[in-house]
């Protein structure tokens, strides 16, 4: 999945920050997927890029975009029908840091982050560990900033699959082929060219897990039309999140994205970096 | 006459009122009973329930549902309909618990008199005293038995529940449940209990309910809820051991922090001793969580959770550093759900040696959602597999060493999990060092 205006790739990391929370709070069962519906001819559609291409268009521009160097956004996310309500805070720059941080009340924070070679979780319930193999990449890769200006080098080819109707609006599904890991699925409106849903199993360190995101509320953000509001379902639980701030060019502290001190421990355990001893 | 007449409509206007809102009601039971069946059919993990004729199930509740007069006895019905399943983590919760959360939910919480109880040779027996609450400063002892709690008789409450019951794993945890009930109630008003004595005695003492111990803590629809976590060095000649108790896996940013203190303080001791009896469970992922103080070796899991569609894995991830000493855990059949995923996954990875009782083999993940007549619905989602390929819902874990609770024990001032499991931990002492 690409990081298109930010918030859409980023709310995949953030998906991963809810997952140990779904553990927490025992809230698992497959997602089954949507069968194809209205698939038109291959001839007659579109190519992939074409569609990325639009889609940066009507957002607002690549020289809009090429303005933006980093994001932090600020919202809440609510658990449907489940009462569990909590807040998010993510921070991404370029080339690919990241880090999110979701905090429910009675479940405690889970944070997660990279800054661009380890990538990293931090729960209140389960302790810190760092990501590897698939999971690790796919983090990274959902955290590169910009990324739809060189998706060639994220993905080894992206083609449109069909048209489909999401929440009745005709769509385009185009599906992303990543160099490492699965391919990932996103609807593109025929008629506003806007992203508004994804689809895309995810690795994870208990098991794949899949993810469907249906992405809402767009608004201008420094020229660029946001998404504020995502709601995700996943394990088959459906969590809402709703973004009140997006902030560009923020003026971030320099170690924002400096891996805790408890990850730097595990590599030190690890071997991975040097004991400061 | 007008003024008659206004009454009169009035009148009229709240019975067509009254009947409209009884209609509504009982409407609103109909569709909570069906929300419960539809939400068991499609949401549990073995979509052939085991065997389980559902539909047929459906059409033996469904008259009563239509013939319900209130949503006490909807709440009946419907729970009789969830027994037929035969499994833990499905109950209904009344919805009265949620009006008093939304009021204040530290108000919602009932006030405690300081004892726990066991059950024990069919008797409600004392198993512990809480310092600084009523009973221990009126002079209430383990091993005291309790015959009244106000009107209630609890032998007859035993017996009763007994007969009903059968075998059923989850007797002696809903029996503890019920009499603890009894004995909560508003902080500040009084009740008065009934007990036998060390020389079984009738002692009559009137008991104050207090704010209980611990960190009011809420998740979701769960209800409120005082977490308290315990820890203790005890030491000897022989050795130096780290006890550690908690009563619920909740409230991860105050317990998790003070586990890790605890262990981070005994890295050096002898032997970690983590007390579960009485614990009914809670978060999944504070069992691995704990468990990663204890493990130092990549990719071990404690289990897997089984789905409809999926299998998801309770992968162990150690933390920077880890206890590697002899490790105890104390159980018994209280200890339920995310306790006995905790016990029996490190039983299974030989990381641990289980004394006490068999658990209350009630190990289903669950979710809480609300039901059309205001009511809530705890339904499990999966089935649980330890790592050893045991289902713990209605098997539990066998302690490797058998030191159930005794009222002999109680009143001798033992705890024969304990003892058993320092002695271990006193033969250890040499394979540790």
């Amino acid at each position: 999945m690409l990081r298109y205006s930010g918030y859409e790739l980023r709310s995949r990391n953030m998906n991963r920050a809810i997952f140990p929370l779904l553990l927490g709070c025992s809230l698992w069962t497959a997602l089954a997927q949507d069968a194809p519906k209205q698939d038109a001819p291959k001839q007659d559609l579109p190519k992939g890029e074409s569609i990325l291409d639009r889609y940066v268009e009507v957002t607002g521009g690549k020289a809009a975009y090429d303005k933006i160097h980093n994001e932090v956004a600020k919202g809440t996310l609510e658990l449907s029908g489940k009462n569990i309500k909590g807040t998010i805070v993510s921070y991404q720059a370029e080339p690919n840091k990241d880090y999110s941080a979701v905090d429910i009340t009675g479940v405690g924070k889970v944070e997660s982050g990279t800054d661009g070679t380890v990538a990293w979780e931090r729960s209140a319930m389960a302790g810190p560990r760092i990501k590897t193999d698939v999971e690790r990449d796919e983090m990274i890769r959902a955290s590169a900033f910009n990324a739809h200006l060189n998706w060639r080098t994220l993905y080894d080819k992206v083609e449109t699959a069909g048209s489909e109707a999401v929440d009745g609006d005709d769509c385009y599904k185009i599906v992303l082929t990543p160099k490492s890991g699965r391919p990932e699925t996103e609807y593109y409106s025929k008629t506003t060219g806007l992203l508004v849903k994804t689809s895309s199993v995810n690795t994870t360190q208990m098991g794949d897990i899949s993810t469907e995101s249906f992405v809402k509320d767009y608004k201008a953000v420094n020229g660029v039309k946001m998404a504020f509001t995502r709601v995700n379902r996943v394990a088959g639980q459906e969590i809402q999140v709703h973004l009140d701030t997006i902030e560009v060019n923020a003026d971030m502290p320099k170690d924002r994205f400096d891996l805790p001190e408890e990850i730097k421990a595990l590599l030190r355990k690890n071997g991975a970096i040097p004991d400061a001893k | 006459m007008l003024m008659k007449y206004l009454f009169l409509s009035l009148l009229a206007a709240a019975v067509g009122w009254t009947q409209i809102a009884a209609r509504a009601a009982h409407q609103a039971d109909l569709d909570s009973f069906e929300y419960v069946w539809k939400t068991v059919r499609d949401k549990h993990w073995d979509p052939q329930l085991g065997g389980l004729d559902w539909q047929a199930v459906h059409d033996q509740f469904r008259p009563q549902i239509e013939k319900s007069e209130n949503i006490e006895q909807t709440r009946q019905i419907i729970t009789e309909m969830l027994d037929t399943l035969k499994l833990s983590h499905y109950r209904i919760i009344p919805g009265a618990v949620y009006s008093d959360l939304a009021k204040d939910s530290s108000v919602a919480v009932d006030g405690s008199v300081g004892l726990d109880v066991r059950i024990l040779d069919g008797q409600a027996v004392v198993s512990s005293v809480e310092p600084m609450f009523p009973a221990k400063l009126l002079g209430i002892k383990p091993g005291w038995i309790i015959e009244r709690i106000g009107r209630i008789d609890i032998p007859s409450l035993i017996k009763n529940f007994s007969t009903t019951a059968g075998g059923s794993t989850l007797r002696d945890l809903t029996l503890r449940r019920a009499i603890l009930a009894h004995l909560e109630g508003i902080i500040g008003q009084n009740i008065v209990v009934e007990f036998l004595d060390e020389k079984d005695q009738l002692a009559i003492k009137t008991l104050t309910r207090e704010p209980p111990k611990g960190t009011l803590t809420t998740l979701g629809f769960l209800g409120p809820a005082y977490v308290w976590f315990d820890a203790r060095r005890i030491k000897d000649a022989q050795s130096t051991v780290e006890y550690t108790a908690f009563n619920m896996f909740l409230a991860p940013d105050t317990l998790m922090p003070a586990f890790g203190d605890a262990i981070q303080s005994c890295f050096k001791c002898d032997g970690f001793i983590v007390d579960l009896r009485g614990n009914p469970g809670g978060l999944g992922a504070m069992a691995m969580g704990l468990a990663n103080w204890f493990v130092d070796q990549k990719d071990l899991r404690l289990g897997s959770l089984l789905l409809r569609d999926t299998a998801l894995k309770f992968v162990l991830n150690p933390r920077p550093e880890t206890y590697s000493g002899p490790l105890a855990i104390l159980v018994d059949d209280t200890s339920a759900s995310t306790a006995e995923i905790f016990a029996g996954g490190l039983q299974d990875l030989k990381r641990a040696r289980i004394f006490g009782s068999r658990t209350a083999a009630a190990a289903l993940p669950s979710v809480i959602e609300r039901l059309p007549n205001g009511d809530a619905f705890q339904y499990a989602i999966a089935n649980y597999v330890s790592e050893g390929g045991r289902e713990l819902e209605g098997n539990g874990v066998i302690p490797d060493v058998e030191a159930g609770l005794t009222r002999a024990a109680l009143l001798a001032g033992k705890d024969p999990a304990l003892d058993a499991a320092l002695q271990w931990i006193r033969t250890q002492k040499p394979k540790h060092e």
